[in-house]
């Protein structure tokens, strides 16, 4: 058994609010809803359920128990995953595990949260020590001394990054599940003038947090072929790295775990970065886009400045970028996050992308991130290479 | 030349002691600055931990007391901050190589924006905190 020997059957996506009017429970129904209908799977097909993280139902010590309460579920595998905006890909991966390991058949990977409406997050980690007398304002403030860092290494190209968040931005406007208030058009100079908030971190290099769900239906490869559901996503390459330079002291910050997991995902796939059809990211800020192109490969450590003013990242150019709108242009659904730009490589490689639908539906590469640890870059790096049933 | 806030008057979050950093905080009311060091990897590591990041035994570990003195690694302006720090803007929030080979977390005080290079020395400053503790700030080693 392997990784590719499952698929991805279906997918959801709730439109992104900046404050959802419904509950948590009601999003994640609306994507069982919708996934059944698009399926014919029904729900008592279903035994396998997982959770990503979620600053609003994970605070609930029974999570995913819960929402097989409330969604009406009988499972024989069921589980949260916990590592935060890499959370939708590793629970794809963990879907795949548990099939192959015969724990369940059908596994729904939901990934809801309502951080905005009713955030019930509360970490306990070295931040009450360590960061929080300081005045360090978590990702803003961890984002900003990476890139202050690798402003003094290589260099930062604050046109580069622009350039990077207009296509994306671009995309948000071809969506419609995109958060409304993100659905206008920003050029190279807007990102540019836009306001400090930890130097050199600018607003438009940052998320929006917003409420949200996604989700996938992911079985065995053979049993969506005997259903006849031919049209389907397989993940044929993943890469999962945690606390990359645990053992240092010092972990230089431009150098993240996507590089071992990319390596990885490429060699399972036997894909290279030329291969890829369409690319998204996750983007909690425009320069972890630029590092992850670095770390994945697609150009050396360093020069990602140069390879995005070669690249045209629209969804009609070389590398679609965040076809989407990714997670800035389109809305951050707290730590469910991770589900958008899944769900958006989903949908791209079933044809589904409509008036920003690539050229190259052959490959996809999404990738998540995760956790910032103290002082460095990410606690988690996931990539995930998906390619249509072929 | 842009000053940039010390944040001396402001009522800071008190931090925790958890029960393995306590050797630590302890030694703040004297404002002596000690960090663990792992005998067999012969580096230290911060921030405290309960066992080594080197070797994951926790009797390979020791507390040692250091200068203080370092180095900017890296930093951020920080223009937008939540209470208590909201209207105390800009400050800078950085890392500090210190000179045994680990990097620590704080705030720099007596800089201005121009003054903000990396390798700039740095030593260290001790904020006294309302319970006899004091917080490792970082001011110009000039």
């Amino acid at each position: 058994m392997a990784l590719s020997d499952n698929a991805i059957i279906g997918y959801a996506e709730t439109k992104i609010v900046p404050r959802s009017e419904v509950d948590i429970w009601e999003l994640a129904a609306e994507i069982l809803d919708d996934i059944i209908g698009q399926t014919g799977i029904a729900n008592d097909e279903i035994d396998g359920l997982i959770l990503s993280s979620s600053s609003t139902g994970a605070g609930n010590n029974f999570w995913s128990q819960t929402m097989a309460d409330q969604l009406g579920l009988e499972l024989n595998f069921c589980q949260t995953v916990d590592i935060g905006g890499s959370s939708p890909l590793g629970a794809v991966a963990r879907a795949c595990a548990a099939i192959d390991a015969g724990l369940a058949a059908t596994v729904l990977c939901l990934f809801a949260d309502t951080a905005v409406a009713e955030n019930n997050g509360r970490p306990r980690s070295y931040g009450a020590e360590w960061t929080t007398p300081f005045g360090y304002l978590g990702a803003p403030a961890a984002f900003g001394m990476l890139s202050r860092y690798y402003d003094d290494r290589f260099g930062l190209d604050p046109h580069a990054l622009g350039k990077l968040a207009v296509a994306q931005r671009e995309h948000a406007l071809r969506n419609d599940n995109a958060c409304e208030k993100l659905r206008t058009p920003i050029t190279v100079d807007d990102y540019v003038n836009s306001r400090m908030i930890n130097d050199p971190i600018r607003l438009l290099d940052c998320v929006m947090p917003c409420d949200g769900a996604s989700g996938v239906l992911v079985t065995g490869r053979k049993a969506a072929e005997k259903r006849g559901l031919t049209r389907c996503v397989v993940p044929v390459g993943y890469g999962e790295r945690t606390n990359v330079g645990a053992r240092s002291s010092i972990v230089d910050p431009t150098l993240t775990g996507h590089r071992v997991a990319g390596e990885r995902a490429f060699a399972q796939a036997g894909l290279t970065p030329a291969d890829i059809g369409s690319f998204h990211p996750y983007d909690d800020f425009i320069i972890a886009i630029m590092m992850q192109l670095e770390m994945l490969d697609f150009c050396p450590h360093g020069q990602g400045a140069a390879f995005i003013h070669e690249t045209d990242f629209q969804f009609s150019g070389d590398l679609p970028l965040n076809t989407g709108g990714g997670q800035i242009s389109a809305g951050q659904c707290g730590l469910a996050g991770g589900g958008t730009n899944l769900v958006e490589a989903v949908r791209q490689l079933f044809g589904d992308g409509g008036p920003r639908q690539v050229r190259n539906s052959a490959s996809a590469l999404v990738t998540g991130i995760g956790g910032i640890p103290y002082g460095r870059n990410w606690n988690t790096s996931t990539v995930l290479i998906l390619t249509p049933n072929a | 030349m842009t000053r940039l806030n010390d944040l001396l008057d402001i009522e800071r979050p008190l931090p925790p002691a958890r029960s393995f950093s306590a050797p630590f905080w302890d030694a703040t009311r004297e404002k002596r600055l000690v960090i663990q060091y792992d005998r067999i990897a012969d580096a230290f590591q911060f921030y405290p931990r309960p066992t080594s990041i080197f070797t994951g035994r926790r009797d390979t570990l020791e507390w040692r007391e250091v200068s203080g003195r370092g180095k900017l690694f890296s930093y951020t302006i920080v223009r937008r901050a939540r209470p208590p720090f909201r209207d105390h803007e800009p400050y800078v929030v950085a890392m500090v190589t210190l000179d045994e080979g680990v990097n620590v977390m704080s705030n720099l005080i007596g800089c201005a924006e121009e003054d903000l290079a990396a390798d700039l020395p740095l030593k260290p400053y001790w904020h006294p905190l309302p319970d006899g503790r004091h917080l490792l700030l970082f001011e110009p080693d000039r």
